[in-house]
């Protein structure tokens, strides 16, 4: 398993469309995949669980990935983190 | 193959699917039915039977927006071993339902994931905060 941290630099944070465009990418990997906020734990696989985290810019987030492609997993989501959702200029 | 239908009071149905869409991304395959507030339900009825009838074969979910009106109450008449209906639907429902990938395998069991993931998306924010902390 591996992790890494990550701080949500997107206006919006973790809202519906965010969360939509993660949960998409996450299904692509064969590996499991969590986000850890504070003391909650969810499928980054799952758009609702990941909106139950109600987590907002500047908030730091945990990738969780293992599996045979955990290091592609967290690359790419991190990635996503990275570039606002591809939703900000 | 499950196909799904939403028939509600005026156009919430199709807004629904709208902004279900936006947050996909993608077009959804479902109908939307809106109940005509001037009419006696006949055309809703007749609607209803024709979607049952081209999708033959299939299992077909039915959501509405009030359980006990007019809406539900017509889509009431038509369950049977492959037809359910979902009442009270919202929109952290319909997204469950277009994203749980079983939802070909086992129809009650994602009848029951859907109506979850609608109940969990109702939330007294205050009691969810005072929960998390």
């Amino acid at each position: 398993m591996i992790e890494k941290t990550q701080i949500i630099i997107n206006k919006l944070g973790l809202h519906a469309r965010a969360a939509a465009k993660l949960s998409h990418l996450a299904n692509m990997f064969n590996a499991n995949i969590y986000l850890v906020y504070n003391e909650d734990k969810v499928n980054a696989k799952s758009l609702l669980g990941i909106l139950t985290l109600a987590a907002s810019v500047g908030n730091e987030i945990i990738l969780q990935a293992s599996g045979d492609d955990e290091q592609e997993a967290i690359t790419a989501i991190s990635g996503l983190f990275n570039r606002k959702f591809d939703e900000e200029s | 193959m499950i196909k799904s239908l939403i028939i509600t009071h005026g156009n919430l149905g199709h807004e629904l699917i709208q902004v279900a869409e936006k947050i996909l991304e993608q077009k959804l395959d479902i109908k939307a039915i809106a109940f005509d507030w001037q009419g006696d339900g006949s055309d809703m009825i007749a609607q209803l039977e024709k979607f049952i009838a081209t999708n033959k074969g299939h299992k077909i979910i039915i959501f509405t927006d009030m359980f006990g009106g007019s809406p539900s109450n017509i889509a009431t008449r038509f369950v049977n071993k492959n037809v359910e209906v979902l009442s009270g639907i919202n929109l952290p429902g319909l997204l469950k339902f277009f994203c749980y990938e079983e939802k070909s395998i086992n129809f009650k069991e994602t009848i029951k994931i859907v109506e979850q993931g609608a109940i969990e998306g109702i939330n007294i924010i205050s009691e969810y905060l005072g929960e998390k902390k």
